[in-house]
C-alpha cells in the first residue's frame, strides 16, 4: 500500500491522535512488510476506537464527582426539608400539630442517604436505587399537586433534573472508593443548606429573603469545589452542572407569564401543554450537548494552538 | 490485562523501544503467535500512556519521520509484576492439576 493510501486513512483519525501519532505511525505502516485489507481494516478500527474514546476521555471521572457531589447536595437538601418540617412542628406544635410532617421527606432524606453512601463507596448498582428512587420523590411530591398549583412542578425542575443526572452519572461512573478534590467545599455548601430548615424556616416573617441568601451562599461554596478541579476535569464538570443552571432561565423566561397567569387567575388554571413539556424534558439534554460540544471544540482548538 | 497488553509492557520491561520494534520483539517473544498491526498497537500505547503505565523516553527522527522511544513507568512496572504474579499463580494451579490427573491416569493403566 503507498504511503499516501495510508495517509488517507491515518485521516480518519481524531485530530489531536493524528497530531501525535500519525507521523510514527505511518512509519511504523510503511515498514510493516503485511499491506493489504487485514492492515487498513486495523488503521479504520483503531480510528473508530480513537473517536469513542476521545468522546469519553475523562467522563466516568467526571460523572463520579457529579454523582458524589450531587448526592451530597441532593441529600443536603432533603435532610433541609426533613429539619424544617420538625423546626416547625417542634416549635409550634400547639397550633399546627404533625400536618408539617411528610413522609415523603423521610422518603427522600433515605434514598438519597443511600445513593450518597454507594456514591462515596463506588457501589453502582446501590447508588442506581437510591438515585432513582430519589428521582422518583422528587418527580412524584410536586406532581401530586400539579393539578391545583402547575407551578410546583417548575419550582422542583431544578431539582428533578439534578437528580436525573446523578443517577445517569452514577450508571457510567468510575467505580471503587473515591473522595474527589474540594469536597469539603460540598460538605460546607451541604451544611449551610441544612442549616437553612432552621435559620430560614416556612413560617417565619422575611424568611424568603434569608432563604435565598443562604442558597447563594451554598451555591458559591459549591462552585468553589469545581473550581478546586484540575482544569480538564473543572470544564467537564461545568458542563455536567450546565443543565441545572439552564433551569433557571428556562423557567423564568419560558414560565414567567404561565406562572403569572395562574397566580392571578386560580378559578382558569392554565396546565403545561405538550410542547411545553416537550421542553422540559428536552432542554437538559440539549444543553448538554451544546456545553460539550462547545468543550470539544475549545480543546481541539487548544490542541491546535499547542500543535502550531 | 489483555494479551497485547501484557505484551507490549513486557516488551517495554527490557529497554525503550519504538512501536515498530515493539512489533518485533512482541513477535519474536512469542515466536511468531502475535504480531501486532499500527491500528491496536498505538491504541494500546495511547490508552497505557493515558494511564501513566508507560511514558516517551526520547524522540528522534529518522528519515524525515518522528520515532518516539517508550518507557515503562514506575506504575508500568507494578501493574506489569502484579499481572505476571498473577498468571504464575494460575500456570501453576493449572500446571498441579495436569500433573494430579496425569497421575490419576497412570494409575488406572497400570
Amino acid at each position: 500500500m503507498t504511503e499516501i493510501r495510508y495517509r488517507r486513512l491515518l485521516a480518519l483519525y481524531p485530530r489531536d491522535f493524528r497530531q501525535e501519532y500519525g507521523d510514527e505511525m505511518l512509519g511504523v505502516l510503511m515498514a510493516d512488510p503485511r499491506p493489504g485489507p487485514a492492515q487498513a481494516f486495523d488503521v479504520a478500527r483503531g480510528a473508530v476506537a480513537a473517536h469513542f474514546r476521545g468522546l469519553w476521555a475523562g467522563e466516568s471521572r467526571a460523572a463520579r464527582v457529579v454523582q458524589i457531589f450531587g448526592a451530597m447536595l441532593l441529600f443536603a437538601v432533603a435532610l433541609r426539608r426533613l429539619v424544617s418540617e420538625l423546626y416547625v412542628t417542634v416549635r409550634h406544635y400547639a397550633e399546627v400539630g404533625t400536618q408539617y410532617i411528610e413522609v415523603t421527606s423521610w422518603v427522600r432524606v433515605l434514598a438519597w442517604g443511600v445513593a450518597l453512601a454507594a456514591a462515596l463507596l463506588g457501589w453502582r448498582l446501590l447508588g442506581a436505587a437510591g438515585a432513582s428512587a430519589g428521582l422518583a420523590g422528587e418527580i412524584l411530591v410536586p406532581a401530586r399537586s400539579y393539578v391545583e398549583t402547575p407551578a410546583t412542578v417548575l419550582y422542583a425542575y431544578w431539582l428533578i433534573v439534578s437528580a436525573a443526572l446523578v443517577l445517569i452519572a452514577g450508571l457510567v461512573a468510575d467505580r471503587g472508593t473515591a473522595r474527589p478534590r474540594g469536597w469539603q467545599w460540598i460538605v460546607a455548601a451541604s451544611t449551610v443548606l441544612v442549616v437553612q430548615g432552621v435559620l430560614a424556616p416556612p413560617l417565619r416573617t422575611g424568611a424568603y429573603d434569608l432563604q435565598w441568601i443562604i442558597v447563594l451562599v451554598a451555591v458559591v461554596l459549591a462552585a468553589m469545589a469545581i473550581f478546586r478541579q484540575e482544569r480538564r476535569l473543572r470544564t467537564r464538570l461545568l458542563c455536567w452542572a450546565a443543565p441545572v443552571v439552564a433551569t433557571v432561565p428556562v423557567i423564568e423566561f419560558g414560565f414567567g407569564e404561565f406562572i403569572v397567569y395562574n397566580m392571578g387567575h386560580p378559578e382558569s388554571t392554565h396546565m403545561i401543554n405538550p410542547v411545553q413539556w416537550a421542553v422540559l424534558g428536552l432542554a437538559p439534554a440539549a444543553v448538554f450537548i451544546g456545553a460539550s460540544l462547545l468543550d470539544r471544540r475549545g480543546r481541539l482548538a487548544e490542541g491546535g494552538h499547542a500543535a502550531a | 490485562m489483555n494479551e497485547p497488553t501484557f505484551l507490549i509492557l513486557t516488551a517495554l520491561a527490557g529497554e525503550a523501544r519504538h512501536g515498530y520494534a515493539v512489533i518485533e520483539d512482541v513477535e519474536g517473544m512469542t515466536g511468531g503467535r502475535v504480531r501486532l498491526r499500527a491500528g491496536t498497537l498505538y491504541a494500546a500505547l495511547d490508552r497505557l500512556r493515558g494511564e501513566g503505565l508507560i511514558e516517551v523516553d526520547r524522540e528522534e527522527v529518522v528519515q524525515s519521520r518522528l520515532r518516539r522511544y517508550y518507557r515503562l513507568t514506575g506504575a508500568g512496572e507494578q501493574s506489569l509484576a502484579a499481572e505476571t504474579a498473577r498468571l504464575r499463580e494460575q500456570a501453576t494451579i493449572a500446571e498441579g492439576r495436569l500433573r494430579a490427573r496425569r497421575a490419576d491416569f497412570g494409575g488406572a493403566t497400570a
